[in-house]
């Protein structure tokens, strides 16, 4: 079975991490390999385990569009987002035994240092079958 | 005998079997299964049973008789069409005299032609060639590119089905042909290299090195070929790989050429590249992967960025970019030129870069001016071109880098 584990971040966090100078304190060099290097080893077991199916990052928010239809026409904004909203940072694709397990997987992926951080982990549908019976 | 000595005979055999068995057989795709499937037969006895006396041999008739219940399953399922090999002029292509024995270096040279076939899309080029030539496993391929396996199986499939119904047979090209489809190997080659070259530290290959594996791959159609264009592009790898030891900072970002510390680049390897190049240069006209091997010779022996042969370098991107112009090249063109004739000269260059639409907006036009501006000693205007560099970044190391850049001028 599937689950998607779902990471995320405000346009803040990215300007944390691409060292913009803000409010909120900086990350130092250590800091920021100590994350790779944790992320790193996670998803190395998930392979040896033959439990990563994908795992991509998604570029900040600013870089997002959206496009709507306007009298049938595309319109596309630049950078939907407010800096303070929570979008998708990035995602981990998993399979295995069972929710549970997904459970498991996907608490690794929340830093013990960020107070309130949290990921979420969805099933996903086993095929077509599933959403027209 | 050692896992990995039987890994690298397996790996080195790998296109030896295969091209035997398409050249004896046919049958492309179904040949390439057989001998991935033979492959790990091997893989998995040898090391406990010890090596046959004959590996080779053992692997062509394992991966032949599979071969043929492969067939035979087909057949049985569906109508065998008959790919007449005949489809290209006979002039377009020349096989050796029927009485010569073939060569093994002929082989493995027909089939990295064949994997890098213009027809393939570029994905499709790289599977099939790391797969087939490369003696990797699709798994290790997968790996090799953070895409899942089941994406790359369907990849290099949809690669083998294609060479299957291109008809195009098991034999080297020549004339023009032969050059046109040297360059496509030669840039899949290159794009290997890149794609290993770009990845950080987090993103390294399990087990198999891209970047070892494009070198490889590189020094077999070297050897194959004896081509000038192609000893320039193992060249480049060399030299560009020998500055692999200092180009990583602590929190994985890219530490800029000018900033390395030297003393970490591998010496052997630039000396290697460096005489590959000497050599092949006054061999006629130079094409543009031993004009780059020449500027990375140049940057490779000079102790320090001041100590480098700037004018030399500039000389060379002008050759560079008369054989493709190329907005990067032009960028890095502009640079050379500001450290031989002040950096006026070369944010002029850039300046002027800004009609070009290709590069105008690139984030690396705006931190090469914020770079020239600095040496300028204009501290403010330099500041605000390296924040206008990281707002267009969408690389966090690299963004980290230019913000740490604006930082240190106030």
């Amino acid at each position: 079975m599937k689950y998607l584990i779902m990471l995320y971040g405000t346009q803040q966090d990215y300007d944390v991490l691409a060292g913009r100078p803000s409010d909120r304190p900086p990350m130092s060099p250590e800091q920021i390999a100590a994350m790779h290097a944790h992320m790193e080893s996670v998803h190395k077991e998930l392979a040896e385990s033959g439990e990563l199916v994908d795992a991509q990052g998604l570029t900040a928010p600013v870089h997002a569009r959206r496009v709507r239809l306007r009298g049938g026409a595309p319109v596309v904004t630049d950078g939907p987002y407010a800096e303070t909203q929570e979008v998708l940072a990035g995602y981990t694709l998993v399979e295995c035994a069972g929710f549970d397990r997904a459970t498991e997987i996907a608490a690794r992926f929340v830093n013990p240092e960020a107070e309130g951080e949290y990921v979420d982990v969805r099933p996903v549908l086993d095929g077509i079958a599933e959403l027209q019976g | 005998m050692a896992d990995g000595g039987v890994e690298d005979l397996l790996r080195a055999l790998a296109p030896q079997v295969l091209g035997a068995l398409v050249r004896r057989y046919g049958h492309f795709d179904t040949a390439e299964d057989a001998t991935q499937e033979a492959l790990l037969a091997a893989a998995t006895r040898w090391p406990r049973a010890g090596l046959p006396d004959d590996p080779k041999a053992w692997l062509i008739t394992v991966a032949s008789r599979r071969l043929t219940d492969l067939l035979r399953a087909e057949q049985a399922r569906r109508h065998r069409e008959t790919v007449v090999a005949g489809r290209l002029p006979a002039d377009r292509w020349l096989a050796p005299p029927a009485d010569r024995p073939p060569d093994d270096a002929d082989d493995s040279l027909i089939l990295l032609f064949l994997c890098c076939h213009p027809s393939l899309p570029p994905a499709g080029q790289i599977a099939l060639t790391l797969r087939a030539v490369g003696g990797l496993s699709t798994a290790e391929v997968a790996r090799a590119f953070l895409v899942p396996e089941a994406t790359m199986t369907r990849r290099i499939t949809r690669a083998k089905q294609r060479i299957r119904d291109s008809g195009l047979p098991f034999a080297l090209s020549a004339g023009a042909e032969r050059a046109a489809r040297l360059d496509a190997v030669l840039h899949v080659l290159y794009l290997i290299f890149n794609e290993g070259y770009a990845s950080t530290a987090g993103e390294r290959l399990h087990r198999t090195d891209l970047r070892a594996e494009a070198i490889r791959l590189a020094r077999l159609l070297h050897r194959l070929t004896d081509d000038p264009e192609a000893a320039g592009l193992l060249a480049l790898m060399l030299l560009t790989d020998a500055r692999t030891p200092a180009r990583t900072g602590p929190d994985g970002m890219l530490v800029p050429m000018a900033e390395q510390d030297r003393s970490r680049w591998r010496g052997e390897q630039i000396a290697e590249g460096t005489a590959l190049v000497a050599a092949a240069l006054p061999r006629g006209a130079a094409g543009p992967y031993q004009v780059q091997a020449a500027i990375a010779a140049l940057h490779g022996e000079a102790p320090s960025v001041a100590a480098t042969d700037w004018p030399q370098i500039v000389a060379l991107y002008e050759v560079l970019l008369a054989l493709q112009d190329n907005p990067v090249v032009r960028l890095n063109h502009a640079v050379a030129v500001a450290m031989t004739r002040g950096p006026r000269a070369g944010l002029a260059l850039l300046d002027a870069l800004a009609a070009d639409r290709r590069v105008a907006e690139d984030p690396r036009r705006y931190a090469a001016r914020a770079h020239l501006l600095e040496l300028a000693g204009e501290a403010d205007p330099a500041r605000q071109a390296y924040l206008a560099a990281a707002r267009r970044s969408m690389n966090l190391a690299q963004q980290r880098y230019l913000h740490a850049r604006a930082a240190r001028l106030g």
